[in-house]
């Protein structure tokens, strides 16, 4: 069963294809879409000079093991053996095993499948517009388990705590512990103000505030789901008076010798200044619905005014652009696959929404997404669910990826190798830093920069882990 | 602190009042100027508790089994908590169960299967009932709350099989370290990190014991032994009582690991029962040098102020390790420590002094200033944690173990980020949320929110005069935080609404709530100081 989605199939192969097969399901509309793809692709404009970075973040650690799982009948039998009540039965994963564009022989000549919920990204990895990259994770410099388990952490040096949530979650962020003040989203930002009209509109978060998107000199701007909010009352108060309104104006807005309250009335200047124009230049965006999505999902709300936004960006005189979005309750220790599920069909649906937006718009190729969690899980169980491990495997997304393929080193299915430490935690054979190097030469970070992105680049041999 | 200390006037009584509760209206400031702050808050110790959540649910009705299956919904948690913040007599007790729920985190968020409320109103109890008592007591019923325990997987967490290699779940062992007692760095008495030789702060716990410890916390189960069971003719399966919520979850010696357990230099041996194991376990983090000045900077951080000096901490971390009859963990010596210190009661500094008003205290100190009441006894208040449409915060919500904002959030490049200041409260401010606060400010202070609506009932009386008005509201909900600039401002803006003595409640209500949006919308009020 390969190839079942190639951009060379006519969209009705592609439908009788998919009727014969009935294994698309729910992602069948988005397979018969990317067939056309490549057509729409080729229509864009060329010279729009326009990149974004989308980062997806998974708070809590996602659980990677039951995210791309092997199949193959040897590495399928340990896994099920490892991880017992959680793992999934083989003929549930029938439907989404992934299929290389290009045969690559992996560890152990492990096949995966991704999780029976994740059609749709099983779709874009087999029509080429999603990559994996394998066990991914916080390191200093590259380190095995040796030098993991050696006492001399002057010469080892490990990042700061492991396994630790808000402390990983920092670490994928800013390659530093809680408190960090300053991301590589941030740093991309700091290289690309001056190529945007509106410097503020550099770094965006849909989500809460995060550190991944604070550069040195690039502020972080927060947008909601439906847009910028306006301070109601300021503009109008349907029982009181103009002069109500216009004190309220003045009063969140005046400087103050206090640093707290001067930085409340920068926030609510910032918050004044950029509502009209962004909800000015979104107003003009006309953008299929993220249809179908179910009625509550929080992901593809936030990425829905990503898209939107980006499909502002000659209005907003937008050239280069991060963004951040995230999902809440990844921590499954327990009832894992039941929430996982439901989580995990959330990323996929929006994922999947958001690259068919950017289809929609004409820029899918200059739009690369990608996943970040705080930590991969144990690949042991205790019971329903699993811990908190380190390396994981993640997604990028885009018509610029070279997708349909692995990227990076296929750990064991195992607990006793030289790449996990204990209970299946995995020992990241790539680092934060590769994979964020990858994504900064693609949004047009030259090499001599790099390093003040990531300023532990300099370890890892390998820069460009090329998959975008 | 000399023990009769008072307030010399109003303004110190209603910083002191706003920081020890929610609100400061005028019989509490009258009360706290005669008593002093010792006999304040000894009397606030002893007063009696409010109606418990749970009570409150069972007299609100929202216990009945129905064919709708409300013993699913969770919305009535939120209404539960609201009630107990905005309408509970024991409101410094209240406050201070505020406090604790942001260091012991439970969210309503995750809580799924029968009574989800009754699950919080048990959790919520936990921490009213002890807030004012031990904090060894605290942990334990912390640990041995169902909500903990569906919260952070003690409830069904079984030992180790060798046979299938499944492991105890860690994650409660790992924050009942990481947050709930040590934190992550040794600490010296006044808070600050203990440095090894080469001047890296130095790890309190490792990978290994996590995984030892997680062994304490194996066999536990919701208690159903008091719990009786109603047949109902839509479910095929009976609807259980809410008494498993209350109850402490119960050890069941064959799924406890009975593998020995070191951690931290402290032994467990092999085959402890598992209740001996809990105790020495919790006796062993209990007695960490670290829990006072941890707990304690951050009890600071709540009620006062986000960078209090080392010697601050210092001292309400002693108040903790020695009550000064040599009880350890005595909280009303802490709350006493944390609200008296010298530092507390001085002026603040003032480029930095003070914190960032959370959204739920002023929403919660609002109420409680003007007077609300639920027409339906119902309490209608939801989940506010949406920040564009809300208050971006609602108690029992916190989206993560680690609470709506961290202790050590820096506002990223942010003049007080230049300073090396901390502002925990900035993590949930943003150009979104701002806004958003205010736009619900405008609603919720003038119609209400839900069926709870303000009354505005002692103030009517001097609405047609703004100078009043701004005086009123400047010392009850900000201390008097406000500038004569600020308030002159309020003042015009109160005024061209034209308000008279003889203009009806609802206009002058229009007066009231107009003044209260200003004031609460202006950083002098925003920054508790």
């Amino acid at each position: 069963m390969t190839g079942i989605v190639t951009e060379s199939l006519t969209r009705r192969a592609m439908m009788r294809r998919a009727a014969q097969l009935g294994v698309l399901g729910a992602a069948a509309p988005l397979a018969i879409e990317l067939t056309s793809a490549a057509e729409a692709a080729a229509q864009a404009s060329s010279g729009d000079d326009y990149r974004a970075l989308v980062c997806v973040f998974l708070y809590g650690g996602n659980d990677h093991a039951n995210t791309l799982v092997p199949y193959d009948r040897a590495n399928h039998a340990r896994y099920a053996a490892i991880r017992g009540s959680v793992a999934f039965r083989r003929e549930l994963l029938k439907d989404t095993v992934l299929e290389p564009r290009v045969a690559q022989t992996l560890t152990d000549d492990q096949q995966f499948a991704l999780a029976p919920y994740c059609p749709r990204l099983k779709v874009l990895f087999d029509s080429g517009k999603a990559a994996v990259q394998l066990n991914v994770g916080a390191l200093v410099a590259p380190l095995t388990l040796a030098q993991y388990n050696s006492p001399d952490r002057a010469k080892n040096p490990l990042p700061p705590k492991l396994f630790s949530h808000n402390d990983q979650q920092s670490f994928w962020q800013a390659l530093g512990s809680e408190g960090s003040t300053i991301g590589w989203g941030g740093r991309l930002g700091d290289l690309a103000l001056s190529s945007n009209e509106q410097a503020l509109l550099t770094c965006i978060s849909a989500s809460g505030n995060a550190v991944f998107v604070s550069g040195r000199d690039a502020l972080q701007y927060q947008i909601s789901p439906e847009g910028a909010i306006p301070f109601r009352p300021v503009k109008h108060m349907p029982w009181a008076t103009p002069a109500v309104s216009a004190a309220l104006e003045q009063l969140v807005t005046r400087p103050s010798a206090h640093l707290f309250e001067n930085e409340l009335a920068l926030l609510a200047r910032r918050s004044m200044a950029m509502e009209g124009v962004v909800n000015g230049a979104l107003d003009k965006v006309t953008l299929a619905p993220f249809d179908p999505v179910p009625d509550r999902n929080p992901l593809a709300d936030q990425l829905e005014i990503v898209a939107r936004l980006i499909g502002a960006r000659r209005e907003l005189g937008s050239t280069r652009q991060v963004f951040f979005v995230s999902l809440d309750e990844f921590d499954h220790h327990n009832d894992l696959p039941a929430k996982h599920a439901r989580l995990m069909a959330q990323v996929d649906e929006a994922i999947a929404a958001f690259y068919r937006a950017t289809v929609e718009l004409g820029v899918a190729q200059q739009v690369t997404t990608f996943t970040a969690s705080d930590f991969g899980r144990t690949l042991v169980s205790n019971a329903d669910g699993s811990d908190h491990g380190w390396g994981s495997h993640h997604f990028v997304v885009g018509g610029a990826v070279r997708g349909g393929r692995y990227y990076g080193t296929a750990p064991h299915m195992s607990l006793e190798t030289e790449d996990q430490v204990g209970q299946g935690r995995l020992l990241p054979s790539t680092a934060i830093d590769q994979y964020a190097a990858t994504l900064a030469s693609w949004f047009g970070v030259p090499d001599s920069e790099m390093a003040t992105v990531l300023p532990n680049i300099g370890n890892f041999a390998t820069r460009n882990l090329g998959f975008v | 602190m000399a023990d009769d200390l008072a307030p010399s006037n109003d303004t110190e009584a209603a910083r002191f009042l706003l920081r020890a509760k929610f609100s400061a209206p005028p019989a509490d400031i009258a009360e706290l100027r005669q008593l002093g702050y010792r006999g304040w808050l000894d009397r606030q110790f002893a007063s009696p508790r409010g109606q418990t959540g749970a009570e409150w649910l069972d007299a609100a009705g929202y216990g009945a089994i129905t064919e709708k299956g409300e013993y699913f919904w969770p919305q009535f948690g939120d209404h539960m908590i609201w009630n107990q913040l905005l309408a509970q007599p024991d409101e410094m007790r209240q406050r201070a169960a505020f406090a604790l729920s942001q260091f012991f985190v439970v969210s309503l968020n995750p809580i799924d299967g029968f009574w989800p409320p009754y699950v919080m109103a048990a959790w919520w109890d936990v921490l009213t009932r002890n807030a004012f008592g031990n904090f060894r007591t605290l942990l334990e019923e912390v640990t041995l709350n169902t909500g903990m325990g569906m919260y952070l997987n003690t409830k069904g967490n079984l030992k180790e099989d060798p046979a299938t290699g499944r492991q105890p779940d860690e994650n409660y062992a790992r924050e009942i370290m990481q947050l709930f007692t040590i934190g992550l760095y040794e600490l010296n008495p006044d808070g600050t990190p203990r440095l090894d030789p080469a001047g890296k702060p130095i790890e309190t716990y490792t990978q290994d014991d996590v995984t030892n410890l997680s062994r304490v916390f194996t066999g536990y189960d919701r208690d159903m032994s008091q719990v009786t069971r109603t047949t109902v003719a839509w479910l095929d399966y009976p609807v259980p009582s809410t008494d498993f919520c209350r109850d402490p979850m119960v050890l069941d010696p064959a799924n406890h690991s009975a593998l020995q357990v070191d951690f931290l230099g402290a032994h467990i041996p092999e085959g402890t029962d598992g209740k001996a194991a809990l105790a020495q376990a919790l006796d062993h983090l209990f007695a960490h040098p670290n829990v006072g000045p941890f707990f304690g900077h951050q009890m600071i951080q709540r009620l006062v102020t986000s960078n209090p000096s080392p010697s601050y901490v210092g001292r309400v971390a002693a108040a903790f390790a020695d009550n000064g009859s040599g009880v350890r963990g005595d909280l009303r010596a802490v709350w006493t420590a944390v609200l008296t210190d010298p530092e507390a009661l001085a002026p603040s500094d003032p480029a930095i002094g003070g914190k960032l008003r959370e959204p739920v205290a002023r929403y919660a100190g609002w109420a409680r200033t003007v007077g609300v009441a639920s027409e339906g006894g119902k309490w209608n208040i939801f989940d506010l944690s949406n920040s564009g449409k809300s208050l971006g915060q609602s108690p029992l919500r916190s989206p993560s173990v680690f609470n709506f904002f961290r202790p050590g959030y820096v506002p990223p490049h942010t003049a007080i980020a230049e300073t090396g200041a901390v502002a925990p409260e900035f993590q949930i401010a943003n150009e979104t949320s701002i806004a958003g606060y205010t736009n619900f400010l405008q609603w919720a202070i003038r119609w209400g929110y839900g069926d709870v609506k303000p009354s505005y009932a002692t103030m009517l009386a001097f609405a047609h005069e703004p100078k009043e008005v701004v005086r009123w509201l400047n010392l009850h909900l900000a201390a008097d935080q406000l500038s004569p600039e600020s308030c002159a401002l309020i003042e015009g803006a109160v005024a061209s609404l034209g308000v008279t003595v003889d203009s009806d409640d609802a206009q002058k209500t229009n007066a009231l709530a107009s003044a209260c949006l200003l004031v609460m919308s202006a950083p002098e009020y925003l920054v508790q100081k």
